[in-house]
Formats: C-alpha cells, structure tokens, sequence
C-alpha cells in the first residue's frame, strides 16, 4: 500500500485522426483520482468519450496528452515492452461478453491466457490449479472449463471476463460497461460480484456506465462526461441528490420513476437536440448549445473545474 | 447410481457435470468433418490418388519411359477379329499393323508382313504360317482368310497388357498416370504450403501493422498481381530452365498474393475485435496474439482459400504441361498427357479422356475436403 490514489489521471487528452485533416477530439482535458479501494463511476450519453477514456487509461491507445499515474508510476509514454509487468495490477472488463471471447478458444485457454502471458504458469495445464478456484469464484464450476465461450449464456460469459480479468489479482479494474449487454436481472447477479471482490480484495474499479441507478449503487464517487469533458464530479450520494451542472441535472431528469405521483410532480428538464459532432466541438462550454441556461459568456470561455463547496466539483460558468 | 430417476442431491458438482465424453478440439472437428458425406468422399479420394500416386509405381511392370513401337496407340478394349486357326485373335492398329491378341486379352506381337499388294489395296500378314490379308481400301478395313472369306470382328476384348491402352509411343498410360498424379499433387502440395506460409505471414504482418506499412506491402501485393502467370513462368524458365522446380518456383512466388489480401482483409477486421483488445490489455505479446487469437478466427477463410488454391495451382500446372513449357518428356504429368493426347485425339480420345478425368477428380475431392473442412473448423457450428 505504497501509494494512497491507485490512479491519477490528469487533463488527458485523446485526438483520433478521422481522415484528411480532420480530428476527433474523444477526451479533452479529463482529470479526477482514485483512492485505492474505492469506485469512481463515470457517466454520460453515448459517444461522450467515456470508452475512449478508459482504453486510453490502459494504453490500448496511446495518449495525445496530459498524464496516467497508476499506483504512483506514471504509464503515460511508456512503451508496451515496459508496461507489461505494470498491466498486472491494472485490468479490464469489456462491455460486449459475446465480443469479447475468443471463440476458438475452451473458457480454461480463456482464463488462462494472463497467467501465461506473465510466464507465472508455462502451460496450459498447469494453469488448472489457479483457472478451477477462480471459476468457482465467480459462480462458475470447473466442468466448465473445456467449454467454449458460444456455450454459455450472456451472463455466464460476463463471469468467465470477470475471471480472466480478476485471474493476476490486479489492484484497479476498469469495467467498460460490464453490464449494459446483459438483462436486468443478470445485471444485479454481475454488479454483486464485483462488489464482492471489492470487499475481498480490496479492489479499486473505474466503472463506466450509462445507467444512472447502477452507477450509484456501486460508486463512492461520479464523475460525469459530456463530449470529451468532465463536467462535474462529487460524491456519489451528492451528485443525485444535488446536481449542479445543468447536463447532470438533464441526465437525472431521464430516469424513468416507477411511482406516477412522484413522476408528475418531477419537474421535466430532459436536454433538447442531439450531441455535436465531436469533430468540431463548440467552442467555450461544450453544453451552451443545449443549455438551457447558456449566457454569451458560455459560448466564448471554457469553463474551468471549481469546488462548489464540500468537495463538490462542477465545470460551469453558474457557480 | 442404480436407478437413473432417483433425485440427484443439488451438488454442482453433479449439476453442472458433462455426462457426455469431452471431445478435443481436433476430435470435435473429425467428428463434424466425418458427418460430412461429400467431405468424406473428397477425402476417401485424395487418399486413394495418393495411394494410386506413390505406391502404384511398385506394382507395375513398365516404366514412365519405357516405349514399346511396336504396339503403339492400343487402347484399352479392343475390337479383335478371329485368328484362321482359332487359337487367338488379331488387332488391326491405327498404323495398318496386325497385333497378335492371346486368347486371355494379353498382346503378342506385331504379326510378320509378307508382302504389300499395292494395286488392290491389299497388305499380306503372316499368321502362324497361314496368309491373312488386310483390305484398306475402304473403311472399315477388312481382314480376310486365306480363301479370300471376309473375316468379321469377332468379339471385344479388355487389353490386360496395359489395362489403360498405350499412348502414341507404345507408354503404358496406367504408368504415366502414375506418375502424372504425383506431379500434380506435388505441385498442389508445395505451390500451396509455401502459398500458406507466405501469405499468413505477409498478409498478418500487412493487416495488423496497417498504416504505411500495410500501404506499401498491399501496393507489392498489387504490382505482383498484375505480372501475367504464363510470361512470367516461361521468364523463369529461361532462367531456372524447365522442369519441376521453375513451376514450383513460379507457382509459389506468384500465387500467394490471394492467400496474403484474405489474411490481411480478415486479421483487420479482427483486430478491432473486442476479444483481441482483450489480450492487449492483459499483455499478450503479438506473437501470441497473431499465432492464437487472429490466424484460428482467420482459418475458416485461409482453408476455403486454400481449397481454391489446391485445384487452381494443379490445373495451372496441367495448363502449363499442355502448352509445352511445363514438364518436358519424357517426364509425365497429367498436363503434358493431355497435351500428347490431343494428336490423335479423334482416333484415340481415351488418351485425353483418362487424364482429364484424374484432372478432375482431384479438383472435386480437394473442393469437398475444403468445404467439409471449413464447416468442421467452425465451433459455432457444434452439434
């Protein structure tokens, strides 16, 4: 337990080249911690640059600027030669557990697959030792293991992810919407069993996801992303039950209300139009164009990160 | 257990136990391929060519070279007519000779010319010390006893000297098939193993690198596409000299071009898949990423390429052995049969009739194979 924050990410910056001269800003400017053991949720609608974000975090793309410190080494311009032994303590889980399988591959080759890539097992079979626990962990039974991965449900797939990406016993996970293509009540069986861990092993999560509810029952923090920002991040009661930036409060709006009384007396604050082009992002507050309560300033300055009061971080010329 | 419907007590153990035997990959893909009738029956095939190519050379009494003037063009069932005396027939050959045919379908010799009369049109052999007399004046020639009886084809007998006929230099043809179908397959098996080994490593390199580096090598791939074949392999003639080797030679650098735009088309699409993203993030080397997670998702297109391939590379073969600048004689291949056959190919269409058959039987068998293969590689597909 060297350092206190697992990960530091500060004003990261991703740009994809997108033909000619044309350039996809899909992060700009990202920065927020997180403390070792903790889980840092990070929301927004489709296409805002939180998968980006996260691939960039674990160096599947290389960064354009700004800086990654995971557990006090900063990752930023290492080389991949350099970075294997660091890819231990830091791992991920995809969002599509149907993509994601190698399908020519038996679930024990699958889980297996770290160990040997570490040189912490030679063969495959003697992987058996440390694969069979892990799938009785995450609900899975060593009969298992000479299956192929099209052999199981959605969810059982999920969990053979899970295993492959807990099997180095890793200190951060980043979830790439672990849940978003499994039904509902596959969802809860999931998020329980990352929670175990949690609390096991003293696991820290990055957990991307556009399900709001889901996001605040894992998170202890949230930080919410429009268009390659981060526009607010707090604590993550705080953020539900006091959002300040008017997208946070337009995004909470979408949450249907089982209740009808309490849905009518909702106030309606859904956002208006579709999300620019990230090409050309507008210039100042990248949310004035749907703001429905953009000053002339928002269209000119950029709205810097600022302390709303109690930890409270919010980007928005408002406060 | 004794009785199968007690209640099984809820251990997972029990519950989630596969109680059928567990089949190894390669088991499971035997097990799909020999459910295949077509598949099985292309392989059947292959094997018996292979079996008819290199072992069949031991167990015939002629050599590919070895020609005999005497009984040229004989073909494999012959029209015979009743020697005078009754103790065997006589052939008449497309060259106006008398072959001896014995009673059991095995060749004699040429019968002894006594005299040529030339004003009726008339040749006098000698047959075991009696005249026999061929007319040729008109067709259908005809054979007469010495008191000047028409003799009449008197039965159809198979040729048990060379179950296949000869060609038009007296070669038994059973034995060049033999060794017809060895060049071929050879040919097949070595254009498509160094096609294989060079494509999947070019077009795997081309397609995961990308960026430049896939610009320039596909423009290679490109400029090596357009060189016509047939000008190419006489320029490597030219160089290498003929034989086996320049068409292997030309083959091989030539025609992996196809397998190296599928390889490459496939491991781009397949790199963005998430499960490859996966092994990135776990810090698989590219080694094991190209070697374990693109190539065997890549495999079922490389075998129906490779299946393509195979027919294509023996039939450029045959195609070169049949425009001359393939083998050269005495050397046979089904091509340059083929080629020898096209001479006399009105009164002897057997000799081009039975290459083309093998031909084409392994270019059915190697099309079945692939496409039993194809399906079989393919766990999806599992039953």
């Amino acid at each position: 337990m060297s350092n206190q924050n697992i990960l530091e990410v500060r004003d990261l910056t991703k740009h994809f080249k997108a033909g000619g001269k044309q350039v996809v800003h899909a992060v700009d400017g990202v920065s927020f911690t997180l403390a070792r053991g903790k889980t840092l949720g990070l929301v927004g609608e489709s296409g805002c640059g939180k998968s980006s974000c996260a691939r960039t975090i674990i160096r599947m793309y290389d960064v354009t600027a700004g800086q990654v410190v995971l557990d006090g080494t900063d990752i930023t311009n290492m080389k991949q030669k350099e970075l294997k032994p660091l890819r231990r303590k830091m791992q991920m889980i995809f969002q599509d557990p149907y993509a994601s399988l190698n399908a020519r591959m038996t679930v024990r080759d699958i889980i297996a697959e770290p160990l040997i890539a570490h040189g912490i097992v030679n063969k495959k079979e003697a992987a058996n030792e440390l694969v069979y626990p892990m799938l009785e962990w995450v609900g899975l039974t060593k009969e298992h293991a000479n299956r192929y991965a099209h052999e199981f449900s959605g969810g059982q797939r999920q969990r053979v992810g899970i295993a492959r990406a807990l099997i180095l016993k890793p200190e951060l996970v980043i979830c790439d919407e672990p849940i978003s293509a499994l039904d509902v009540s596959i969802q809860a069986q999931v998020i329980n069993l990352l929670k175990d861990f949690q609390e096991e092993k003293g696991l820290s999560y990055l957990f991307i996801a556009h399900d709001l509810s889901m996001v605040r029952y894992v998170s202890d923090e949230v930080g919410v992303m429009y268009l390659g920002h981060l526009v607010e991040i707090c604590e993550s009661n705080e953020i539900y039950d006091n959002p300040l930036h008017p997208y946070t409060k337009g995004l909470l709006g979408s949450i249907p209300i089982a209740n009808p009384r309490l849905a009518r007396q909702k106030e309606k604050s859904g956002i208006e139009g579709d999300i620019p082009s990230p090409i050309h992002p507008p210039a100042g507050c990248r949310f004035h164009t749907r703001c429905p309560f953009a000053k002339p300033e928002c269209s000119e300055v950029k709205p810097q990160m600022k302390d709303a009061g109690g930890g409270h971080m919010v980007a928005c010329h408002l406060y | 257990m004794e009785n199968k419907w007690e209640m099984l007590e809820s251990s997972n153990e029990d519950r989630e136990k596969l109680w059928k035997k567990n089949r190894t990959f390669a088991g499971d893909v035997w097990f799909r391929f020999r459910h295949k009738p077509t598949a099985i029956a292309g392989f059947v095939i292959i094997i018996l060519l292979l079996l008819f190519a290199l072992a069949g050379p031991y167990f015939t009494k002629y050599s590919y070279s070895a020609q005999n003037l005497e009984l040229v063009n004989i073909p494999p069932r012959m029209k015979v007519y009743e020697a005078p005396d009754g103790t065997g027939y006589m052939y008449i050959t497309q060259s106006l000779k008398v072959v001896w045919v014995n009673k059991d379908g095995t060749l004699g010799g040429q019968l002894k010319k006594v005299r040529e009369e030339s004003e009726s049109s008339m040749t006098i052999f000698d047959c075991n010390g009696t005249e026999v007399a061929l007319y040729y004046g008109t067709k259908p020639y005809m054979m007469a006893d010495p008191e000047t009886r028409v003799l009449y084809p008197a039965a159809h007998v198979f040729n048990k000297s060379y179950t296949l006929g000869t060609d038009s230099l007296g070669r038994d043809i059973l034995t060049r098939l033999m060794y017809g179908t060895r060049v071929s397959l050879m040919v097949a098996f070595v254009a498509v193993l160094v096609n294989l080994v060079i494509g999947i490593i070019f077009g795997g390199i081309s397609g995961y690198a990308g960026g430049t580096v896939d610009t320039v090598m596909m423009r290679i791939v490109d400029i090596i596409s357009t060189i016509p074949l047939t000008l190419y392999v006489i320029l490597i003639m030219v160089v290498l000299g003929t034989g086996l080797k320049s068409i292997i030679v030309a083959l091989g650098t030539v025609y992996w071009v196809d397998m190296a735009r599928v390889v490459r088309g496939q491991v781009l699409s397949l790199r963005e898949q998430e499960f490859v993203l996966a092994a990135k993030t776990i810090g698989s080397s590219t080694k094991t990423i190209l070697l374990q997670h693109l190539i065997p998702n890549a495999m079922g297109s490389i075998l129906v390429t490779v299946t393509m391939l195979i027919p294509s590379a023996i039939f450029m073969e045959a195609f070169l052995g049949f425009l001359g600048i393939g083998l050269q004689p005495p050397l046979a291949s089904l091509g340059t049969m083929c080629n020898d056959a096209t001479e006399n190919l009105r009164s002897c269409p057997y000799q081009l009739f039975i290459p083309a058959l093998v031909i084409c039987l392994i270019m059915f068998a190697f099309n079945f194979v692939g496409d039993g293969l194809r399906d079989a590689l393919d766990p999806k597909l599992k039953k």
